[in-house]
């Protein structure tokens, strides 16, 4: 059999890192800003531009769609091709992806402290930045799928099971999410109302968090996680079993977002029990991650790429066992709209998403410079500074967020709320919110000290821009049978049908009833939501008005 | 560096149980004053004393057992044996519970599998996680049957009725047993006495001041140290105002937030702002209102309405 020669493209990986730590720096400042700004509102310069209300927005949209965004795509590129023993599809649609995606965040960046906002939790961008997004999310399919087709492998490994169920999820969720009817330019008004807004909302919120920020960290975590302990994948079976119940079940659990609401009951209930039903899977993943390290754990010890890994799998495992938690009803009556969910989504954002992608640039960088990394003792100090950074930012707010909870509900003797200042609250936390700034402070400081130390890393080598590798073609071999996961391992297009499929159920028993049946919407004769028309005419008369 | 790290995670316990503290010091005017402080006390010593004791207990058996295995260690050494370790009994449960193939036997779980120089093995499901799975699906099962099913737990709108019940009950108690004469438009009177005037200044201070600012001047709302209402300046007046609020203004009605006898103190003390002259008040609003003789009569209050 022949080798042929191939080169991978590192180019555009390259691109994507370097967009990774930028917006990475950026987000993380903006948060910080908006954490200063809530025990010291004159932080918000007195100006409209970085008040709390738009730079909240910015920093959520900066660390979710371009820190995380950009460094999943990273993480794809690299190892997709590896994983395939081919070049990306086509050059031309990897380098419109990355400068159109880059562009979208700058969109993003110049209308949201305009306020131009949808005000749609983590869809706040207007309509002409969301039409931009579904093209580019599917040049990136194409690209993807392209690659998966011209394949040197027959079988495809996990990590793109979860590139796969990543891109067909994140796409019908935005297509769904944003349908929207523009007014102007900058201006739309959401196809959606009332208690069908709000599932939608969190049907669209709860998933992105579960298909942006998960599904593809655990592909980057199958690759880069044997890669760098130099280890066996510890269950092949396991991979199964935890990916299909995975995609299948957390498209059901938005409905915990809205516990106690106008939602239809049996909603509501489907929202927690799947929940509950998500911990195994979820916990499956970590399991793969965490026992692939067997007999390795000494190594973790001295190598901070493995140090970042195991924490940022750690972490997620504790996320995904305190989220079904808080979806119970009586636990979530107390956190509910407290601080307490604030730091659960940042151990799960600074903890998985952070400390896995540390993990994955402290990794890339030397090879893909060809060197070793310039500074290990940095890279250790990085890890300790900014796990106490996540300690500082999540401690003070789930205390925070308990006493808030329980001032909230305190009744005074004769039967009055004893605190009936929202005020009283937050004043009474406020030294909780001071030191989550310095827990932010400590991480974003542990990132300044990467960006140092991979600038001087990639000084110290040289760029190859272009891998060059020996593979061998794909046998012609037919193949007959075997497990019949493996065999679905083969049909790109059949799985990916499948895993759309195992996506669109959950969705479509949740949404469809609340659309169709009117019983099913509970009504208050004086409350009627607002058509799209309508909600337009309200702000014209209110502006024309008075 | 972890050094460092423990020494910032006791800062940051002793700040946050200093928060803790306020908390519990705004409800309970002073910890000391509780006559179970005594046994808390000795409830707390006792308790950090079991945990020394226990502390002090398990590095003696791990001392114990250092010793065993350095005596069988040089016994068989004496007796030209290798030795070879006995697994703990932590590592024995947590082989077992998660059904680890020994790394040594790892080539046989293999599979032929190579991406990128990957290998995939073929370990066994941990027992343990395949019972959380199934148990979770039960559990599932369990909770839909109890609420939709069986209707044997309340769903929100019993819950929220059962609630609103209960404190029905506790409020009917409490008047029963603390009657409080009722006050409302018909009865409310200026009150002079100092204590109740400086209530009245704290609800003015912590509620109204946002609007109305803190010496009454005016900003949002209109100036309140004037002889110009609105809606008339009489007792009956303001507690009318501060009761049900203003249709169609920024005014909302107080009832329910705050307590009828506090709604008469703060209406009073509003009263006696009435020519403090405040720095820039705000303009004039509303009409002239010159007080009417003044009557203990309320009948005759009531007709001048």
């Amino acid at each position: 059999m022949e080798l042929e020669k191939i080169h991978y493209d590192n180019k555009i990986v390259k691109a994507f890192i370097i967009a990774t730590i930028i917006f990475g720096i950026v987000g993380m400042t903006v948060g910080l800003l908006a954490a200063i700004q809530l025990f010291y509102p004159l932080a918000n310069f007195d100006l409209q531009y970085t008040t709390f209300g738009r730079i909240r927005p910015l920093h959520t949209n900066a660390v979710i769609f371009a820190f995380v965004g950009n460094a999943m795509f990273a993480g794809i590129y690299y190892s997709l091709q590896r994983l395939l023993k081919t070049r990306m599809f086509n050059d031309s649609l990897s380098w419109i992806h990355f400068w159109g995606w880059q562009l979208i965040i700058l969109a993003a960046a110049i209308t949201l402290p305009l306020g131009l906002t949808t005000s749609k939790e983590y869809a706040e961008l207007e309509w002409p930045i969301d039409i931009a997004i579904a093209l580019i999310w599917v040049v990136f399919g194409i690209n993807m799928i392209g690659t998966i087709i011209k394949r040197r492998e027959q079988h495809m490994y996990v990590a793109i099971w979860f590139y796969i169920a990543t891109f067909v999820t994140v796409a019908v969720l935005h297509i769904v999410n944003s349908f929207e009817m523009p007014v102007t330019f900058f201006k739309s008004y959401s196809w959606y109302a009332g208690v069908q807004d709000a599932l939608v909302q969190w049907w669209y919120g709860h998933n992105a968090v579960a298909f942006f920020l998960t599904t593809p960290f655990l592909g980057i975590m199958y690759y880069f996680l044997p890669k760098a302990a130099n280890r066996p994948v510890y269950s092949y079976r396991l991979s199964i079993i935890h990916f299909w119940s995975l995609i299948f079940i957390y498209i059901w659990a938005g409905p915990h977002h809205l516990l106690y609401t106008a939602l239809p009951e049996w909603a509501q209930s489907l929202g927690v029990v799947f929940s509950i039903m998500l911990i195994a899977p979820s916990w499956g993943g970590m399991l793969n991650g965490l026992f692939t390290l067997r007999g390795a754990w000494d190594r973790v010890r001295e190598d901070a790429v493995l140090k970042f890994m195991v924490v940022a799998v750690t972490a997620y495992g504790m996320a995904t066992l305190e989220g079904p938690l808080l979806s119970l009803k009586n636990v979530n009556a107390i956190t509910h709209y407290t601080d307490w969910i604030v730091a659960h989504v940042h151990v799960g954002g600074l903890g998985w998403n952070g400390f896995l992608i540390f993990g994955m640039i402290y990794w890339l960088i030397p090879r893909m410079w060809n060197t070793k990394l310039y500074s290990s003792k940095l890279a250790n100090l990085h890890f300790w500074i900014g796990t106490l950074g996540i300690v500082f930012y999540a401690l003070p707010m789930y205390i925070g967020g308990v006493v808030q909870s329980l001032m909230w509900k305190e009744f005074a003797a004769d039967g009055f709320l004893k605190y009936q200042n929202f005020l009283e609250t937050t004043t009474q936390i406020l030294p909780m919110y001071m030191l989550r700034a310095v827990g932010g402070t400590l991480y974003l400081t542990g990132v300044l000290i990467m960006t140092y130390n991979l600038i001087k890393t990639a000084a110290s080598g040289k760029f190859v821009a272009n891998e060059e590798a020996e593979v061998a073609p794909l046998p012609k071999a037919i193949h007959d049978g075997g497990h019949w996961h493996s065999v679905l391992e083969r049909k790109p297009i059949l799985f990916t049908s499948l895993a759309l499929v195992a996506i669109l159920i959950g969705g479509i028993i949740e949404m469809v009833p609340t659309f169709l049946i009117k019983s099913n919407i509970p009504t208050i004769a004086s409350v009627k939501p607002y058509t799209p028309l309508e909600l337009h005419g309200r702000d014209i008369y209110i502006r024309e008005g008075v | 560096m972890k050094r460092i790290l423990i020494f910032f995670i006791m800062v940051l316990g002793l700040v946050t149980s200093s928060v803790g503290q306020a908390t519990t010091e705004t409800s309970v005017t002073s910890i000391w004053d509780d006559p179970m402080i005594s046994f808390y006390v000795v409830v707390g010593f006792l308790f950090v004393v079991v945990i020394l004791v226990l502390m002090v207990a398990l590095y003696m058996l791990q001392v114990l057992n250092y010793m065993v295995k350095q005596a069988t260690k040089e016994r068989s050494e004496r007796l030209g044996i290798v030795y070879k370790e006995e697994p703990s009994f932590w590592s024995t449960i947590w082989n077992k519970s998660n059904d680890f193939i020994p790394i040594e036997k790892e080539k046989e779980i293999m599979l032929d599998h190579n991406y990128d120089g990957i290998r995939e093995l073929d370990n066994h499901l941990p027992p343990w996680w395949t019972g959380l799975f199934y148990g979770s699906i039960v559990f599932a099962i369990l909770y839909l049957i109890f609420y939709h099913v069986s209707d044997t737990l309340p769903l929100q709108l019993q819950e929220y009725e059962t609630q609103v019940a209960q404190a029905d009950e506790q409020a009917r108690k409490l008047k029963a047993s603390n009657p409080v004469a009722i006050i409302d438009e018909t009865n409310v009177a200026i009150v002079t006495d100092p204590v109740a005037l400086a209530d009245g200044k704290t609800t003015f201070l912590s509620n109204c001041a946002s609007c109305h600012r803190q010496d009454g001047g005016g900003d949002i709302g209109p100036n309140l140290t004037d002889d110009y209402w609105k809606n008339g300046g009489s007792i009956q007046n303001i507690f009318t105002v501060v009761r049900h609020g203003v249709q169609g203004t920024n005014m909302i009605a107080w009832e329910g937030f705050i307590s009828p006898d506090k709604m008469q103190n703060v209406s009073s003390y509003i009263l006696t702002l009435k020519g403090s002259n405040p720095e820039n008040p705000k303009k004039p609003e509303g009409e002239l209102y010159v007080p009417k003789e003044v009557s203990s009569d309320s009948t005759k209050v009531q007709a001048s309405l």
